[in-house]
């Protein structure tokens, strides 16, 4: 994987070819729709594109475009669903699973995407960020416009929620 | 990192979800065109009608054109907040001779303008709306179950987005600029070369 100099062509498509479908993963997480996913990945890599010459040498170009792609898909989120980080009473949803996220879940057909989905929006993107992608919680507040004490609030929710789907998981799986 | 947690990352992380073949298809593709978009702007472009890359700036620009025309003309009879696009069904079109020459006429404008922008606040606006306007078309696009369209506005949006940056470099900003007249010109030569029937396929 290209780690030096301006990236070319060639290292975009080798990127695409062998790390896509980790970005498109960490996209699906965050949105919860495979199209705004795809188009989350695909600003990602045009962006990354264009901005080339500012990509640092030290630097890997597929966590690059990941972190490009993470981005994208907070921006889309955003725009499909604008106030989606505003109200406080999303917080405090309960985790009954809407109807509009219904196919979505069955189109994912993954039990832990499903626990995923449970969450509230804030709570999925804060666990996501903060525990898949590594950010920290001042990183995530900033992205979000969140403050940092509602971020860690969310985490720790969302964690709660999710020992619980494990816990019913693990419990099927002994039956 | 407790144990609990660090179980449940660690199947999260597990969980990949692996893209459908023509996304990635389509992911590959748009960087061969953003390099071919590129090297266009260095080089001398050459137009070779049946290749998908024209096919699809062609498109794009058509979209680019009439957003345009709808900024610049303010009131022309139809509502700006609902694209033409969105109306227009493929093969069953109700006047698209007419439709070709009120497309003419906002690309021939669109060119104009866009080879006339400058760096002032006002330019930007200009951009900046013709991005909201791609947003729209893009939109209708999905609306009307045409994604490739979707996708083509989409590739353009980072463009448009470039020019309206106020810290490119002016013979960047020329270069795109260039760039986007040569589109609007190719447009242009198509409506005249095809029957106006098929103007507005997707």
């Amino acid at each position: 994987m290209q780690t030096g100099g301006m990236p070319t062509q060639a290292d975009f498509h080798e990127a695409i070819s062998t790390r896509s479908d980790r970005w498109y993963s960490a996209c699906l997480k965050i949105t919860r729709n495979p199209d705004l996913a795809a188009d989350a990945v695909q600003d990602a890599l045009l962006n990354a594109w264009n901005k080339r010459h500012q990509f640092q040498r030290s630097a890997r170009l597929d966590t690059w475009i990941h972190r490009i792609a993470i981005n994208a898909a907070l921006n889309l989120i955003r725009r499909n669903k604008p106030g989606l980080f505003e109200p406080l009473e999303k917080d405090y949803e309960s985790d009954i699973v809407r109807p509009d996220r219904a196919w979505e879940e069955h189109e994912l057909e993954s039990e832990l995407a499903m626990a995923l989905g449970r969450l509230t929006e804030i709570e999925r993107v804060c666990f996501v960020l903060k525990h898949l992608e590594q950010w920290r919680a001042r990183e995530i507040a900033d992205a979000i416009g969140l403050n940092e004490g509602r971020v860690k609030q969310a985490v720790f929710r969302a964690v709660k929620k999710l020992r619980v789907s494990m816990r019913s998981m693990q419990e099927e799986t002994n039956e | 990192m407790n144990d609990d947690i660090r179980k449940l990352v660690e199947a999260h992380e597990a969980d990949v979800h692996r893209p459908p073949a023509h996304v990635v298809e389509q992911w590959h593709s748009a960087i061969d065109e953003a390099a071919a978009l590129e090297r266009g702007r260095r080089q001398q472009p050459r137009w070779h009608p049946g290749s998908f890359f024209w096919g699809a700036a062609v498109t794009g620009a058509l979209a680019i054109g009439i957003g345009i025309g709808f900024v610049l003309s303010g009131d022309n009879g139809i509502p700006a907040q609902e694209p033409v696009i969105a109306y227009v069904e493929p093969g069953v079109g109700a006047t698209p001779a007419a439709f070709t020459r009120g497309l003419a006429v906002h690309l021939r404008d669109s060119r104009q303008q866009i080879t006339s922008l400058d760096d002032s606040t006002d330019a930007t606006m200009l951009l900046l709306q013709i991005i909201e306007q791609n947003r729209r078309f893009e939109m209708a696009a999905k609306r009307n179950d045409a994604p490739k369209l979707a996708r083509v506005l989409r590739a353009f949006e980072p463009i448009l987005l470039q020019l309206a940056a106020n810290d490119i470099a002016p013979e960047d900003a020329e270069a795109l600029r260039a760039q986007l007249a040569f589109e609007l010109n190719v447009m242009l030569t198509k409506l005249a070369s095809q029957p106006s029937d098929e103007s507005h396929t997707t």
